[in-house]
């Protein structure tokens, strides 16, 4: 959004970031058990890269893995790579739930992290326009 | 919104795992089967095949269950002439399902049942937190 404060703007962009990042996830241990399914994991956040550009989006493109699909219309900072692996099963399966349990849970602590701080930012504007933190 | 979607996509790993759980059920409940004439085959074990789908609505990878196939291996048999379907020799022919491949297989799906059910309370915590900056 234009004229937003570039602190909140990277905030909102770190919010929808680990959202993208969560269903990334979900898709991952959904598979767990798919043969020949490969883990994907979203590039880390750049906050500094959020606060300058003003119009992030935070979304991330489908991946083509197929001649038929169409191209995604959000077009955002953030790519999905294939998460580091380091064994896969028989079927070629390589998504490790240890792993993906740690991500989840790492994804979920940034998110409380950048909502408090989003709330904070608030009362913080709050107290400067006067009102009652 | 992106949780709603997580949740979704957590949801059909949860049906996913929860019909292999059924089919492992099925076998191991069919574990002693047998036929009941000596021309009849017994009870064939079910093996549950998972398939990876691309949602266009969801715009995710979900998963769901695939064709279910049958296992192959030979029956074995057993030693019981009095059985009505004991063949000439006196043998029977029992499941091939070994009760040891299921219960380890049903430990997996319970495994991966948790998994996703970690995912779902997971999103559900962070839907939260956005629905507490209101409260701000």
């Amino acid at each position: 959004m234009r004229g937003e404060l570039p602190l909140l703007a990277a905030i909102k962009g770190r919010l929808q970031y680990h959202q993208s990042r969560q269903k990334l996830l979900a898709e991952n241990v959904a598979n767990a058990d798919s043969p020949g399914y490969k883990p994907r994991d979203l590039k880390p956040f750049d906050m500094m890269l959020a606060a300058q550009k003003a119009d992030f989006t935070g979304s991330t493109t489908p991946a083509q893995t197929q001649a038929g699909h169409m191209a995604g219309t959000s077009s955002g900072g953030l790519g999905s790579k294939r998460a580091n692996v380091f064994e896969s099963t028989q079927s070629g399966n390589a998504v490790n739930l240890e792993d993906e349990m740690m991500r989840l849970s790492q994804n979920n602590s940034d998110f409380q992290l950048a909502s408090t701080l989003y709330g904070k930012s608030m009362s913080y504007l709050r107290i400067a326009l006067g009102k009652r933190a | 919104m992106d949780l709603m979607k997580s949740i979704q996509v957590a949801v059909s790993g949860l049906k996913a795992q929860s019909g292999r759980m059924r089919v492992i059920s099925e076998n191991i409940a069919n574990a002693d089967s047998v036929p009941q004439n000596p021309n009849a085959d017994p009870y064939r074990r079910k093996i549950p095949t998972f398939q990876r789908r691309f949602d266009r609505e969801l715009d995710a990878e979900t998963v769901r269950l695939g064709k279910i196939a049958r296992d192959q291996k030979p029956f074995q048999t057993r030693l019981e002439p009095g059985h009505p379907a004991a063949d000439r020799n006196g043998y029977v022919k029992i499941p091939n399902v070994s009760s040891t491949i299921e219960s380890m297989d049903l430990r997996e799906a319970q495994r991966s049942y948790e998994a996703n059910l970690n995912v779902v309370t997971s999103t559900r915590r962070m839907i939260q937190r956005t629905l507490e900056i209101l409260r701000a």
